[in-house]
């Protein structure tokens, strides 16, 4: 009987997976319908389907598990739908409007491109705080946090008095360069701390500077604004399902997915960085899947319902965006870098009246799949209807017969919009638009890669989410990776992630050390000391977060980094520090060695530009904890054979311009050491691999397919 | 494709759309009818029964006549002319010259210099509606904005009989 230890829960806008893992390493991944609006239902009813496949029960197994780690949307939607507390805003008199004016870039983040060029379509949404609950005081630091106009006292009380008398919940305070002096917010928070203790009222005062002391004032002002929005109401939320859960008898603290791709508790200080939904946890499992395969380089790729998310893991290590955007707000949270493109098996299918060409999404019919889900009410054709009308996935076994599938609605769809028109059979319709994806996909797997300095041989590539592995030779044909790997349980892969992220948490802090090539051994220290005082500070904010949860420094893992660039340069990189303790001259020089060699390794040796000096522009300081994690599962080798009762059977199916008998093999049965020859298709309840011709699989004893391009 | 029905048209003529409304019907593929549809909507707006040919502005229509002339005609009525000349020659103008007009409808300095640029308002001469406004150098010839090749749009493009009257 399983005994299950870790529970992880991935609540997106499809579906809410929960992967669950017993102490020998198995795992079972439970899936159900989201439910936005109380999203512990959806998250029980999904524990309740993954236990059930082990024949047991909530009541029997929650008790035992000894970690659980949640990731979803709670946070996400709270803001997309400005559903959060009446913030008051502190900016420099004059710059009131700023907020609101979102940058401009918010008219258009999180666009496909044909809308980033439609001009019409750009759009601002309704700013977190209103102009009327925007106050200014006079102020101005400068870049060097050279004091410019000294803080006006007179203008301090009357402000606040405003944000008071309009009855605001929270206040947010984000002044110019306050990161490089933050005395002016402090004394504006303080007052305004005096005198809501004096009004007798209920209200947090956040100062940017507390919260997130970095460049860019947009970003830290919406950061911060989206602590005091929507942290509090999110923590009930999140109270919720931590209640919901040890209800059902769980003993364990719950743990949420950050940005940064750590874990954090539910109490922590900073929950903006929660407000991550989305494909992150398949990073972090990605990762931590590598490290334990001794991979270093792997380039991640994810086909879910909406979106086909990649990223790279480069030498070990996750790339961080440190300003990146979320919700159309801009925002600086360290967040795991990925791309991603609006192409997944729900997008809509349909013929350009103009050009009479194939496109696909960019909106897509998500968790209703197509037209073959009779209840959806969908009518226009999705990939998934294509793949329906192919064969290639089982309809009476979409999630596990959940979802009865008609392929006599998918046909009809598939041949009056797309074959008809086009004077195709439905098939070859069909079989094109699935190639035209994986075209799509291979050119943004190919050009992300190369993009970045690369080039996709010295990369494993990893294929997961739900449809995934059936497109998984399609978009890596040709490209020469070093190998291409399908986890077994690629349809829970992103909880499996949350599952095996670390206890961790990350503060940032922006920095503007300036050393030239040869510098004085004066200036050098200097310039570490200071780094070294921000190093302090932030290692204080991640142990007083640990406090909370009753971890005691010693029992945390600090690691030190740093950003540096050369002088003048725009973009930084973040690099481990190999030092615990800045200390003299020396230490010095390993940063720099550090630094160029990562330089180096990124770019090219020929891009070293030493002469120009170097600027330390961030310190950031990460904390971890140990927790228990999922074992990747090791099993004895069997014979290449399948065995006989994986087999259930062949099914037709139409690939490239022929109708062939494919053989049906039930995933879960297959044994390691098996080679599953094409044309073959592995089923599983969740998610469907595809080994076309061409092309051979391999179950390792990790229960992990090699997807390999026979030559 | 999408298909709207009249009554979202008719909101979308009002602009009381909400934003994702809008924002479908900008990112989609153009549904075919909206013609068909948006000038049903209209024809059931007006207070007369000429049948609309083609809108030619917020107040205007170029409208078939029992005579079989197509004429200009402003929402309350009034008639311009043929489709082929130009309406604003039939019009009201009102020229802003000096800076004493440019300053009713701009602040000091953010007004046009009127030896450079001069604003001309066309107006309705039965219910003062402002039809037009033309922002040109002062010696400029009035502007023929729109000559519509109503046939073939109809025959060739949207593929419509005309329109007939009651």
């Amino acid at each position: 009987m399983a005994k299950s230890q870790i529970l992880a829960i991935d609540a997106g806008g499809t579906m809410t997976d929960t992967f669950i893992i017993d102490e020998r390493g198995e795992f079972v991944v439970g899936k159900a319908q989201t439910t936005p609006d109380d999203e512990h239902i959806g998250l029980i009813n999904s524990s309740k389907d993954a236990l059930a496949q082990w024949n047991t029960s909530i009541e029997g197994e929650f008790p035992n598990l000894l970690a659980g780690v949640y990731s979803g949307t709670a946070m996400l939607n709270r803001l997309v739908s400005r559903v959060g507390r009446r913030v008051g805003l502190v900016l420099n008199k004059g710059t009131e409007d700023s907020h609101r004016m979102g940058r401009a870039i918010q008219s258009h983040l999180g666009y496909s491109y044909a809308d980033r060029i439609h001009i019409n379509t750009h759009h601002f949404d309704p700013p977190l705080v209103p102009r009327k609950w925007t106050v200014g005081v006079t102020e101005r630091v400068d870049l060097f946090g050279n004091v410019v106009i000294p803080l006006y006292e007179d203008d301090i009380k009357p402000a606040i008095q405003k944000l008071l008398d309009e009855d605001v919940e929270a206040i947010v305070i984000s002044l110019l360069h306050s990161y490089k002096y933050p005395h002016h917010e402090r004394r504006v928070r303080d007052v305004a701390e005096e005198m809501i203790k004096k009004a007798n009222k209920d209200i947090k005062v956040f100062a940017t500077v507390d919260y997130y002391p970095v460049r860019k004032e947009s970003h830290r002002t919406n950061t911060t604004i989206v602590e005091a929005y929507a942290a509090e109401p999110s923590r009930k939320t999140l109270e919720k399902i931590d209640d919901a859960l040890r209800n059902n008898g769980t003993k364990f603290d719950l743990r949420i997915m950050a940005s940064h791709g750590g874990t954090i508790s539910i109490k922590a200080n900073e929950l903006a960085r929660t407000c991550v939904s989305g494909p992150i946890g398949g990073m972090v499992g990605a990762k931590y899947l590598a490290e334990k395969l001794g991979l270093k380089n792997v380039a991640c790729s994810d086909i879910g319902g909406t979106s086909f998310d990649i990223g790279l893991i480069t030498q070990g290590d996750l790339a961080i965006d440190t300003s990146p955007d979320m919700a159309r707000l801009v925002l600086s949270l360290p967040l795991v870098s990925m791309d991603t493109t609006g192409a997944g098996t729900g997008s809509f299918v349909r013929i350009d009246p103009n050009y009479r060409n194939l496109t696909l999404g960019p909106d897509s019919a998500g968790s209703r799949v197509g037209v073959c889900n009779p209840k959806s009410g969908i009518e226009t054709v999705t990939v998934s209807d294509c793949h329906v009308v192919l064969g290639l996935i089982n309809p009476d076994n979409f999630i596990g017969g959940a979802i009865k599938l008609s392929k006599e609605r998918a046909y009809e769809a598939v041949k009056t919009q797309i074959a008809d028109p086009l004077g195709m059979s439905v098939e070859d319709a069909a079989y094109g638009v699935t190639e035209l994806l994986e075209s799509q996909l291979r050119n943004y797997l190919e050009s992300m890669i190369l993009g970045k300095g690369y080039s996709p041989s010295q990369y494993v590539c990893f294929s997961y989410g739900g449809g995934g592995p059936l497109h998984t030779a399609g978009y890596t044909k040709g490209l020469g990776f070093e190998d291409v790997l399908i986890p077994a349980w690629a349809a829970g892969f992103s909880a499996f992630g949350c599952g095996a992220a670390d206890f961790e948490y990350r503060y940032d802090k922006t920095l503007d050390i300036n050393v030239t090539e040869k510098a004085e051994k004066s200036a050098i220290l200097e310039a570490g000391n200071e780094l070294q005082a921000a190093w302090d500070e932030l290692k204080k904010k991640v142990s007083e977060e640990f406090e909370k949860n009753e971890y005691s420094p010693e029992d945390v893992h600090f690691r030190l980094l740093y950003r540096m660039q050369y002088q003048g340069q725009l973009n930084d990189l973040e690099i481990e520090a190999p030092i615990k303790q800045f200390q003299d001259v020396d230490d010095y020089q390993v940063l720099v060695e550090a630094f160029e060699e990562a330089y180096t390794r990124v770019y090219a040796k020929s891009a070293l530009s030493p002469e120009l000096g170097y600027s330390i522009t961030g310190a950031i300081v990460s904390g971890t904890v140990d927790v228990a994690k999922p074992k990747i599962p090791v099993e004895p080798l069997s014979s290449e054979t399948p065995p006989g009762e994986a087999f259930l059977g062949h099914r037709k199916i139409y690939w490239d311009g022929e109708f062939i008998e494919a053989k049906i093999y039930e995933m879960e049965k297959l044994l390691p050491g098996n080679k599953i020859k094409a044309f073959s298709i592995l089923e599983s309840t969740a998610t469907t691999l595809v080994v076309p011709i061409g092309f051979e699989a391999y179950l390792n004893e990790n229960r992990i397919f090699h997807l390999k391009e026979l030559k | 494709m999408a298909k709207y029905d009249q009554k979202l048209i008719g909101e979308l003529i009002d602009g009381t759309l909400e934003f994702y409304q809008l924002k479908e019907m900008m990112s989609g593929h153009k549904d075919p009818e909206r013609f068909e549809i948006y000038r049903e909507v209209l024809q059931e707006r007006v207070p007369w029964d000429d049948p609309i040919l083609l809108p030619y502005g917020l107040h205007l229509y170029i409208v078939q006549k029992k005579n079989g002339d197509r004429i200009v005609k402003c929402d309350c009525g009034h008639e311009f002319c043929h489709y082929k000349e130009n309406w604003k020659l039939h019009a009201r103008i009102f020229v802003r010259d000096t800076e004493e007009k440019m300053n009713e409808i701009y602040p000091k300095l953010m007004s046009p210099d009127t030896e450079w640029q001069v604003i001309r308002e066309f107006y309705c001469p039965s219910c003062a509606s402002q039809l037009e406004v033309e922002a040109v150098p002062p010696w400029y010839p009035i502007l023929l904005d729109f000559e519509p090749d109503i046939d073939t749009f109809y025959h060739d493009w949207v593929k419509l009989p005309l329109p007939k009257g009651k």
